[in-house]
């Protein structure tokens, strides 16, 4: 490519450039900011002393990822016994190329509280419980320092799965971690998250997909992630050599991409360095274009539900890029009604585009082998698929259909090393929630840890973590990104 | 067709061109003169006195090159620096003018038709050319109408004659004087030019061919005719406005004459050459604003166009030939 | 007809994939192509400006083509209708869309044809090796035309800025008459005829004898063929919405023959012949943009995109209208005998053939011609008529006058439509384990008596 000039950004004045275009910086794109008023109003300011009186929701400011801000703002304290614990410690104090397994992270690391100091994170390593009882003294230590919890810090626990096979006290001090990070989550402040990584038996807790998932949870780019535990089921996956860029040379398709959700995961899948392949139905071809030309992607108009869309979406990725590695089914609609008042065409559609499309399109991509590279398919569910949702018996319908379709579909890709997973995002605001009455919305907004709608670039964080090489070992699980909404898990 | 009396053997040689707006009220005195005192209407009817036997001249003539352009520019020619056939007419014409307002002329000016004009151009006429014109009077005939007569100016550049206007005018309801040779106003049958013959009489086509396809289409607004006299000079009262038209008979201005024939030559463009014969012959005079279809068609060696009306009118017939064997 | 190539330069076929040769020529290729839709002018596009329009259509190109800060070799572009302020339309767009900002541009304005002369010159440009890859294309605004100051008007204004004293100005003002403060509005006629292009078009007609049934027939079918082609996703990879619009606005794919039959002739009504001309067998003012990607086989590859066809050669001629020799709109029906006559090829022996629809009566009246044994002898040289096109080759995913006619944009829009069409027969043919060539004839007539033809082939 002889005569493409290397230029970070594209040369564009912003003032007659219609519509949206997600740039390297999604957070500073109005498109993809908060619309809720309440929230920016009660987050500074006088307004904020007034709701603190009234003892009103004052909803945090979430940190979000900047690229190359620190992982972690602050001291990382690491609790927990044992060789695991030490050995999760030791990388993420070790120095970036440190050789082993994998590089350190380089982090200020503690093994003990120091009083007075201000921790931007705390790791509880509790792979090695036996018994109820050993989670007493790291949840104690860790409640001597949340209060010195950094604005906007972060909890996180490693654990390994209940099983029916172990002995009842190990499984029992293992369930007991799900139940205390969840409601450890509801406890915290200022933007704080509590999650877990369940790091299956067997799987090494220095595994790639542990790591990369410790390290997601513990970034800003989890900022709307909240009371969650993610199962890491095998040692597949790889870690990227530039965390900054972990889909450096991957080629990823997002459907439903020229607007809201799809567009924010197009821009982060690009600034994660993915070649992305943006796919919208040709009416939206303009705000399609918009969004390819700001990720510097392609744009292609098709119609999922086409019977040849995946074929296609594979045509097109093929030649233009040379391969194609990830797949992020995004496009979806929703047709809300009660089932009462549902028509044939409206559930029909409504399960065409969410479910049946993915399906059709992943199968074609699995029959004609073009997925030969660890891909990574991540498709998107919602909580209403989790918890249900008055009038949206189809559109929950299809959401949960895409959890078992993930499911079902991960072991199909992890002979080559890939895998799928969904994304389950909870109230976000996008040109679809704008649409809610007002009051509904704000109830909406308020209903999680977090007090907030999540913006759409949470979810693509979520998506991009998902689809990097490091995920391989996240087997067909749905990643619910909701601010840990009190419905449903 | 100049092959009249030919050139009269005095000159009257004028210091410079006459101003037209002066000749024009001149003439206008002249015609009230003779329409108002009795012998003037007695003479009305009667047979007209023959022309006197003078040529008036006028040397060394030149081009301004502002002038030139807005002529060009209005009839639709490009504004080069050769002169058009009819921008050559503008600048002998007053001459021509000050041969028909001289006393002794036999016709009132007023209300005189333009029939047909025939103009010879043996090479073109070049900005910065001085022009020897000079205009006389010829062909005194009876018409049915009237009187016609012919107004010849020859135009000599450096001693040869370069360019030749014949204008045939019809006095209305002024009797000849002299023996009626039956050769009418249309005057140009015998210049082999292929324009003889089309209805001269005002009243459309003769109804035997179809009308020929329009190849193009003259949208004349109502102060064309005062945009032709700005560039012209010719500030006939018949082409001015509708209260100097009406003042002579007319419900509207006209567009007639030489600037519709000179159109129809830029409508043949380039094509036409530089050595030609310039024919025209007018029908009844376009009432202003109209719409002209216009045809341009093929005639031996060179062209015709013809004016027709919306109604079907014939408004004129051109023919552009070129001049060969001089 | 012999199954070879016929790119016209000896030792030069489609299938070469070797480089630019010094002193020789290689083909260039479409490789895609953007419009917006066309929209009626007054309608969605009202008060986009012709800059607003060609950019969109580029960024759409860039977007389906990922030439987001590619250096293109070139682009040329141009419009019909112009304002001064767009000396250098085509630049200022370039610098206005994800393109590279060291992309070169330059305008191109041959009326009608500008889109397709475009097409022509940059892909010569390619053939020499001059350029790796360029765009082409073309944008009108009907809506946002140019309204000139009335003659008197602007001359006072010059010399008001010319006036060194207050008397001196003062004079010039007092030049100025109330009238002289009307604009001039914009016109389609012909400066040496005054004739607009309908009314010269209508007097073809006449001469041809060319039947209002006929042209309501051809019109309903542009519709039809136009309508299914968007349903059938033909314009999903060439056409990139706008301001909403995602479909040619002016498309009535529901029309019929007696709607068409209802309409009042609007062209001819001065002549002896029958009016036949109405707004539905004319194209109405439209507006919109179009692009058409363009390269050689190498960067086409570097840039992982298919060849669709090769712009194999063009001939434009002209036509003396103003003698009234032929109709104004005649000119391909001269271009085309003389293009396929270098190639040794006949009518049958193309597989689409594109004429544009400036009105239903200049398609008819070019095949009239073509079809006549007088017109072939005489005008043409030939021992007979020129050939006959078959109608199912003829325009067959709609043309001007259902999608619209955007001047300067409608050789951008034919051109990527019938190239993507030639591709997907070739793979047809091919699959179908036929192997021979699938060619296209475009000839677009133009304002001035003009008309350019090219030959496609596909890649």
């Amino acid at each position: 490519m002889t005569t493409t000039t290397p230029r970070p950004a594209l040369h564009r004045p912003a003032t007659d450039r219609p519509g949206p275009v997600p740039g390297s910086d999604p957070g500073s794109d109005p498109a993809l900011t908060s619309a809720d008023a309440y929230l920016r109003l009660v987050q500074a300011g006088p307004a904020a002393a007034v709701a603190r009186r009234l003892g009103l929701p004052r909803p945090p400011v979430l940190r979000r990822h900047v690229p190359g801000a620190p992982l972690v703002e602050g001291p990382v304290l690491v609790l927990g016994r044992g060789a695991e614990a030490d050995a999760l410690a030791g990388l993420l104090a070790a120095a970036p190329a440190a050789g082993g397994r994998a590089d350190g992270w380089d982090l200020d690391v503690h093994r003990h509280p120091t009083e007075g100091l201000r921790y931007g994170a705390v790791v509880l390593a509790l792979t090695g419980l036996e018994h109820p009882g050993d989670l007493a003294d790291p949840v104690l230590a860790l409640a001597g320092v949340l209060r010195r919890l950094a604005p906007a810090g972060r909890v996180v626990t490693v654990s390994r799965p209940a099983r029916a096979g172990d002995p009842p006290a190990r499984a029992a001090a293992r369930q007991a971690v799900d139940g205390f990070l969840r409601s450890l989550a509801k406890e915290l402040r200022g933007g704080a998250t509590g999650n877990g990584v369940v790091v299956a038996d067997g799987v090494d807790v220095l595994a790639p997909a542990v790591l990369g998932t410790l390290r997601f949870l513990l970034s800003a780019r989890s900022a709307f992630v909240d009371g969650q535990l993610l199962p890491v089921d095998s040692g597949a996956g790889t870690l990227p050599a530039d965390p900054e860029r972990p889909l450096e040379g991957r080629v990823a398709v997002v459907t439903g991409a020229a607007r809201g959700i799809g567009a924010a995961i197009a821009s982060v899948l690009a600034r994660d360095g993915a070649r992305v392949v943006a796919v919208d139905v040709p009416a939206a071809g303009e705000a399609l274009a918009g969004v390819a030309n700001g990720v510097r992607g392609t744009a292609l108009a098709l119609d999922v539900t086409s019977r040849d869309a995946g074929r296609r979406i594979l045509e097109h990725a093929l030649a233009r890029h040379g391969h194609l590695d990830v797949v992020v089914h995004n496009a979806g609609i929703t047709r809300d009604k009660l089932l009462a008042n549902t028509t044939p065409d409206r559930w029909a559609s409504v399960l065409a585009v969410n479910v049946e499309a993915p399906l059709r399109i992943t199968e074609h991509l699995l029959a004609a082998g073009a997925l030969t590279d660890a891909p990574r398919v991540v498709a998107l569910a919602s909580t209403s698929g989790i918890a249900g949702n008055r009038g949206q018996t189809g559109y929950a319908a299809s959401k949960a259909a895409v959890m078992g379709m993930v499911a079902a579909t991960a072991p199909l890709l992890a002979a080559v090393g890939g895998t799928a997973n969904a994304v389950a995002p909870g109230f976000v605001e996008t040109e679809m929630t704008a649409r809610i009455p007002a009051l509904t919305r704000q109830v909406a907004r308020r209903l999680n840890t977090l007090q907030q709608g999540g913006l759409p670039v949470d979810v693509a964080e979520a998506v991009a973590f998902l689809a990097s090489p490091a995920a391989g070992g996240i087997l067909g699980q749905t990643l619910r990104v909701c601010g840990q909404s009190m419905v449903g898990r | 067709m100049t092959d009249g009396p030919g050139r009269p053997r005095r000159e009257t040689v004028l210091p410079a061109v006459p101003a037209l707006g002066g000749l024009y009220a001149a003439g206008a005195r002249a015609s009230l003169r003779a329409r108002l005192s009795p012998a003037g209407r007695a003479a009305a009817g009667r047979p007209a006195p023959a022309l006197p036997d003078v040529a008036h001249v006028v040397r060394g003539v030149t081009a301004d090159a502002d002038h030139l352009t807005a002529y060009q520019h209005l009839l639709g020619e490009s504004a080069t620096d050769t002169l058009p056939p009819g921008f050559v007419h503008v600048l002998a014409f007053p001459v021509a003018m000050s041969v028909m307002t001289a006393p002794g002329f036999p016709l009132p000016l007023l209300g005189m038709v333009h029939l047909a004009n025939r103009v010879e151009q043996r090479r073109p006429v070049r900005l910065g050319d001085r022009l020897d014109v000079r205009a006389w009077a010829q062909d005194l005939h009876p018409h049915p109408r009237g009187t016609s007569v012919r107004l010849v100016a020859e135009v000599e550049v450096d001693g040869e004659t370069v360019w030749t206007g014949v204008s045939t005018y019809l006095a209305k309801g002024v009797a000849a004087g002299v023996g009626a040779e039956g050769t009418g106003m249309g005057g140009t049958g015998t210049d082999g030019t292929g324009t003889d013959g089309t209805g001269t009489d005002g009243t459309g086509t003769d109804g035997t061919d179809p009308r020929p396809l329009p190849t193009a289409r003259w949208r004349l607004p109502a102060d064309t005719g005062r945009r032709y006299a700005a560039v012209s000079g010719d500030r006939n009262p018949l082409h001015l406005s509708v209260a100097t038209a009406r003042a002579l008979g007319q419900p509207r201005p006209l567009a007639h004459g030489m600037h519709t024939a000179a159109r129809a030559l830029a409508q043949v463009g380039p094509a036409r050459g530089d050595a030609l014969v310039w024919t025209a012959t007018f029908g009844s005079p376009v009432r202003l604003p109209a719409t002209v279809d216009v045809a341009v068609a093929r005639a031996g060696d060179g062209w015709t166009v013809t004016g027709t009306g919306r109604g079907g009118r014939h408004h004129l017939t051109v023919g552009v030939a070129p001049l060969v064997g001089t | 007809m012999t199954p070879s190539s016929t790119l016209g330069d000896p030792g030069t076929r489609v299938g070469d994939h070797s480089g630019a040769v010094p002193g020789g020529t290689r083909p260039a290729y479409v490789l895609g192509g953007n419009r917006t839709p066309f929209a009626r002018a007054g309608g969605r596009y009202a008060h986009a400006s012709n800059l607003d329009l060609l950019t969109a259509a580029l960024d759409g190109l860039v977007a389906r083509h990922g030439l987001q800060g590619e250096r293109v070799g070139e682009v040329a572009a141009g419009a019909v209708l112009k304002h001064s302020r767009d000396f250098n339309l085509t630049r200022e767009a370039v610098l206005g869309s994800a393109l590279s900002a060291t992309t070169p541009a330059y305008d191109v304005q041959q009326a009608c044809a500008t889109g397709l002369e475009a097409v022509v010159g940059l892909a010569n440009k390619i053939r020499l090796g001059q350029l790796e890859s360029a765009v082409a294309g073309g944008v009108d605004s009907a809506s946002d035309a140019p309204v000139a100051l009335n003659d008197r008007l602007r001359r006072a204004l010059l010399d008001l800025r010319r006036a060194r004293t207050p008397q001196a100005r003062l004079a010039v003002l007092a030049r100025l008459r109330p009238g002289d403060l009307a604009p001039e509005a914009p016109t389609a006629g012909e400066p040496r005829t005054g004739l607009s292009m309908g009314e010269h078009q209508a007097i073809t007609t006449a001469q041809w004898g060319i039947t209002r049934a006929a042209q309501d027939e051809l019109a309903l079918r542009s519709h039809q063929r136009l309508g299914a082609a968007w349903d059938a996703g033909v314009f999903d990879d060439l056409v990139t919405p706008y301001r909403g619009l995602v479909r040619d606005a002016n498309l009535r794919a529901d029309t019929s023959l007696e709607k068409l039959a209802a309409l009042k002739p609007v062209f001819g009504r001065g002549l002896d012949a029958p009016a036949t001309m109405t707004a539905g067998n004319s194209t109405p003012l439209t507006d919109g943009a179009s692009t058409v990607l363009l390269g050689s086989r190498e960067w086409a590859a570097e840039h992982g995109l298919t060849p669709w066809a090769a712009v194999v050669d063009a001939e434009v001629a002209a036509v003396d209208f103003v003698h009234g020799e032929d109709g104004l709109l005649l000119a391909p029906a001269f271009a085309v005998p003389r293009l396929l006559a270098r190639h040794g090829l006949a009518l049958e022996d193309l597989d689409l053939v594109e004429i544009h629809e400036a009105f239903a009566a200049t398609v008819l009246c070019t095949l009239a011609a073509w079809e006549s044994e007088t017109f072939g002898r005489e005008r043409l040289g030939l021992d007979g008529a020129f050939g006959t096109v078959k109608e199912d080759r003829l325009n067959v995913h709609g043309s001007s006058l259902a999608a619209g006619h955007p001047f300067a944009a409608t050789g951008g829009r034919v051109v990527a439509t019938v190239a993507q069409e030639l591709h997907r027969r070739r793979a047809e043919l091919r699959a179908a384990g036929e192997d021979r060539p699938v060619r296209a004839l475009v000839s677009v007539c133009a304002a001035g008596g003009l008309g350019v033809a090219a030959l496609l082939e596909a890649a």
